[in-house]
């Protein structure tokens, strides 16, 4: 057990190092960052001292050793745009994207729970075959699509929730049910599979043969089995949802870090971009890293194994 | 699984950053059902009580600036509160910093610069009361109003007009010393007298000084600095700052000491940030925001026939244009004939263009200088006239044409990409094969500073102070974004920009505009067009070419 644990932590610093690269790289792969940033009106000279100010005219190799120093001492540089510290501009988001992470969980879980659970217990059914519908819907309608729409309909028309902005209770609804949409599918679909599959495991025969109470055997053994392998899966999700909202953060004009990253693009702010993206890699390898912690935990056989 | 999820979010992600981008430089968009009846906003005539200030006159004024309207409808002091959607979050709301309009229109409305200056091209007395310029035309005397207080209470004097300049100037703190370091030294006369001498004749001072020289208080921000101003900035403009929620929203308040006596008109005003312009436009009709601008002609269109919306459209002060190169990949090309380059011009059907990728909102370019802009008016566009423009190839010596290649910013702006099909349509039909590169912008702009795209390139420029010797100069006198270099341009926009005699300077504008067609260093393609709706209870205000907001005048009825 302990092994597994230092071999997923390896692992996911292996990872972490591995982002970093990529994201550096490919930050520096639209071109020039300084002339990119300064007015079209500016000098040649202008640029150039502005490029020597930000480091960009060092050699690429010079400028990520001391990228890499800095971030890991927890620096993640200067925005461009902002001409302020980035991180604490990324923490400053936080909270909004994880409120509409958790919100969009919420209702993921809350729809493909009951949904997945009476297809896989009763498969080939209308009910089953309409629950594969919604999961399907779920999986491919386009977010972006999905959000306007939902405005249109049920802020514009309806009057029933704002059209954008976190400014009241409600504000999150319609976000966060956008984005939790693939989310259920997904879940719907995984919670079917895992009941179908547990339902024909020899042990859940051997407790009916056994003559346990029915109920005793879809909540101790169908539904704690069946909770195991979804753990694993919503950890990961919920790692996706906050790193993924970038539409729909934009759409409806949600103050979180999918918004400042969509902008950040616009305004070419290299460091920015670099540190929300980190950001959300950690938080990702994170939460992966967890959820794999907490399977380990649940199953018996991979805490034995 | 997960993998493919990955890799989708990150196609979005990239997917959003252009449309976030095209929305930074674009107007109309294509497939629009039928033109909405709109207004297009009347040029306002100044009420004109008093005429406006030129730079030779000094007349007694200690009058407030007369600007177009003192309404009788309008309330006389604030009331009520005002919402402003802007298309993005700004910067900063520090004017040096200031990184596009949307954080100038946020910033703009905390602080008076020391002159106004309207569409119409007048320069109006703000923080001076009036101005002139010595006979050696660079050493300008400017009278400073008395009696003006900043929103923390610091008078205003002539020590805080040398403090703007000196925080602006500093390349550590501004993005645009430029903006500033136009004038060569800001020299305290008296307390309210400044002499501001600029290096050589200029006839861009007044513009920057309006567009950049937002008084600050030069005590305070001594005291502070500038990290610390930025977190609470201090004016003498007609709104105080209350508070800025980072993502969310920035409120102001009505300066109760502004010294604009009944002015401004709104109470509250608050900017909420909205990227999406679908849902802006969505706002506007459910009445949570009040003003709403860059909007697309779809939306406009949808719009018009809302209960309680109103809508406009304007020329946006932009060039559209093909650009030729003589500096480098265009050297020994047909195109360094003139003849080629106005039958290129002739090749295009421009109008067409308007009309099938923006449903007819826009204007052919003339030049390189927008309608309403200074010299405006003397020439014609070239017409869509392809035998001409074959007639033109076979005098220069290419009458089966020739082969060359073309980039085209692709995520630019809106459209590009179908205008860059279409001119190479255009062009191929008079025998010129064009071979077409669709580029990311980034990399677009980066290879146009290192002068390695081929001999021709698609791109726009825009210019909002009301004449287009910045941006000619910017792209037409052999610095970092210009790929044609030609001696007579060069010195006519230096000529032009010494010139401080306004009438003088259009006329050589006028000369310019003819030059520009007889030895064209671009394709003229067309002006844009931008779409912004307001509330109906919303009263007195006027959509800006700039795309800048004025508020202090706007006031809003009971809805």
């Amino acid at each position: 057990m302990l092994r597994y644990f230092i071999a997923r932590i390896g692992q996911s610093l292996l990872l972490f190092v591995g982002v970093i690269f990529l994201v550096f790289g490919m930050v520096r792969m639209t071109g020039d960052p300084a002339s990119l940033m300064m007015s079209r009106n500016a000098t040649p000279a202008e640029v150039a001292a502005f490029r020597e100010a930000m480091g960009f005219d060092r050699p690429i190799s010079v400028q990520f050793v001391s990228w890499i120093t800095k971030v890991l001492h927890g620096d993640l540089g200067d925005s461009l745009h902002f001409r302020s510290p980035a991180l604490p501009l990324v923490l400053q988001r936080l909270p909004a994207t994880v409120e509409l992470a958790a919100f969009g969980l919420l209702i993921a879980i809350l729809i493909s729970l009951p949904i997945g659970l009476i297809g896989g217990s009763h498969p080939g059914s209308l009910l089953d075959s309409v629950g594969r519908f919604i999961a399907l819907l779920g999986q491919s309608i386009p977010d972006f699509w999905l959000g306007l729409i939902l405005i249109l309909i049920f802020a514009q028309h309806l009057g029933w929730f704002p059209v954008f902005g976190n400014d009241q209770l409600s504000s999150v609804v319609l976000p966060g049910f956008v984005l939790g949409m693939p989310v259920m599918g997904e879940l719907t679909r995984l919670t079917r599979s895992a009941v179908l599959e547990v339902r024909g495991e020899d042990y859940i025969r051997t407790a009916y043969s056994k003559g346990l109470n029915p109920s005793t055997i879809y909540v101790n053994h169908l539904l704690r089995n069946v909770t195991i392998s979804l753990v694993s899966v919503i950890g990961v999700e919920f790692g996706y949802m906050l790193g993924g909202s970038i539409y729909i953060e934009t759409i409806y004009a949600w103050p979180g870090m999918g918004q400042l990253l969509g902008q950040a693009v616009g305004w070419f702010d290299f460091t920015l971009v670099q540190a929300i993206t980190i950001f959300v890699s950690l938080v990702v390898i994170a939460l992966n890293l967890l959820t794999d912690l907490a399977y380990a935990l649940l199953d018996p056989r991979i805490r034995h194994g | 699984m997960s993998t493919k999820k990955n890799v989708f979010k990150v196609l979005v992600g990239l997917i959003v950053g252009a449309l976030v981008l095209s929305a930074c430089g674009s107007a109309a968009t294509s497939t629009a059902v039928s033109a909405p009846s709109t207004q297009t906003p009347a040029a306002q005539a100044p009420a004109a009580t008093q005429p406006p200030v030129g730079a030779t006159e000094n007349p007694a004024a200690t009058q407030p600036p007369v600007l177009p309207t003192d309404d009788p409808a309008a309330p006389s002091g604030p009331q009520g509160s005002l919402t402003v959607a802007l298309a993005g979050e700004p910067n900063s709301l520090y004017i040096p910093d200031t990184a596009d309009t949307i954080a100038d229109t946020a910033a703009s409305q905390l602080y008076d610069s020391l002159v106004y200056h309207d569409p119409a091209g007048n320069y109006y007395p703000e923080l001076a009361t009036s101005w002139e310029v010595a006979p050696d035309n660079v050493t300008w005397t400017f009278h400073l109003r008395q009696g003006v207080t900043f929103q923390n209470g610091d008078p205003f004097t002539a020590d805080d007009v040398i403090a703007t300049w000196k925080y602006g100037s500093d390349p550590k703190t501004s993005s645009w010393p430029e903006e500033y370091t136009i004038a060569k030294s800001v020299e305290k006369v008296d307390d309210y007298t400044v002499k501001v001498i600029t290096d050589g004749p200029n006839a861009l001072l007044l513009y920057a000084m309006f567009d950049f020289w937002d008084i600050i208080p030069g005590k305070y921000m001594d005291k502070v600095g500038v990290d610390a101003f930025q977190q609470h900035p201090i004016g003498t403009g007609p709104f105080e700052f209350v508070d800025w929620v980072k993502g969310d929203h920035i409120t102001y308040k009505a300066n109760p000491n502004y010294w604009w006596k009944g002015y401004p008109k709104v109470e509250n005003l608050t900017f909420r940030f909205v990227p999406e312009d679908a849902t802006r436009a969505a706002a506007i009709q459910s009445g949570e925001v009040d003003i709403v601008n860059r909007l697309t002609a779809d939306e406009a269109n949808t719009l018009s026939t809302a209960p309680n919306v109103v809508v406009s459209h304007y020329l946006v002060p932009r060039v559209y244009y093909v650009m030729f190169n003589n500096m480098s990949t265009g050297k020994g090309q047909p195109t360094m004939d003139p003849k080629v380059r106005q039958a290129m011009n002739y090749a295009v059907d421009v109008d067409g263009i308007i009309k099938s990728l923006f449903d007819g909102y826009g204007q052919r370019a003339i030049g390189m200088i927008n309608t309403g802009q200074l010299g405006y008016g003397n020439v014609k566009p070239f017409p869509y006239d392809p035998v001409k423009a074959k007639q033109l190839l076979t005098e220069a010596g290419y009458p089966n044409g020739f082969t060359m290649s073309m980039n085209c910013p692709s995520d630019a702006y809106a459209s590009i990409k179908e205008v860059c099909e279409a001119i190479v349509a255009n062009l191929g039909a008079v025998g010129i094969k064009i071979n077409l590169t669709m580029q990311e912008s980034g990399q677009f702009w980066d290879e146009m500073s290192k002068k390695t795209l081929p001999p021709l390139a698609v791109d726009s420029w825009s210019d909002a102070s009301g004449e287009t010797v910045q941006r000619s100069e910017g792209l037409l006198s052999g610095g970092t974004y210009s790929t044609w270099l030609d001696p007579k341009i060069v010195d006519m926009l230096n000529n032009i920009q010494a010139e401080l005699d306004t009438s003088k300077r259009a006329a050589l504008y006028q000369a310019y505009n003819v030059y520009m067609q007889e030895n064209p260093p671009l394709i003229y393609l067309y002006e844009p067009v931008t779409f912004e709706a307001i509330r109906s209870n919303v009263h007195d205000y006027t959509p800006q070419t700039n795309e800048m907001m004025y508020l202090y005048d706007t006031w809003v009825s009971n809805p």
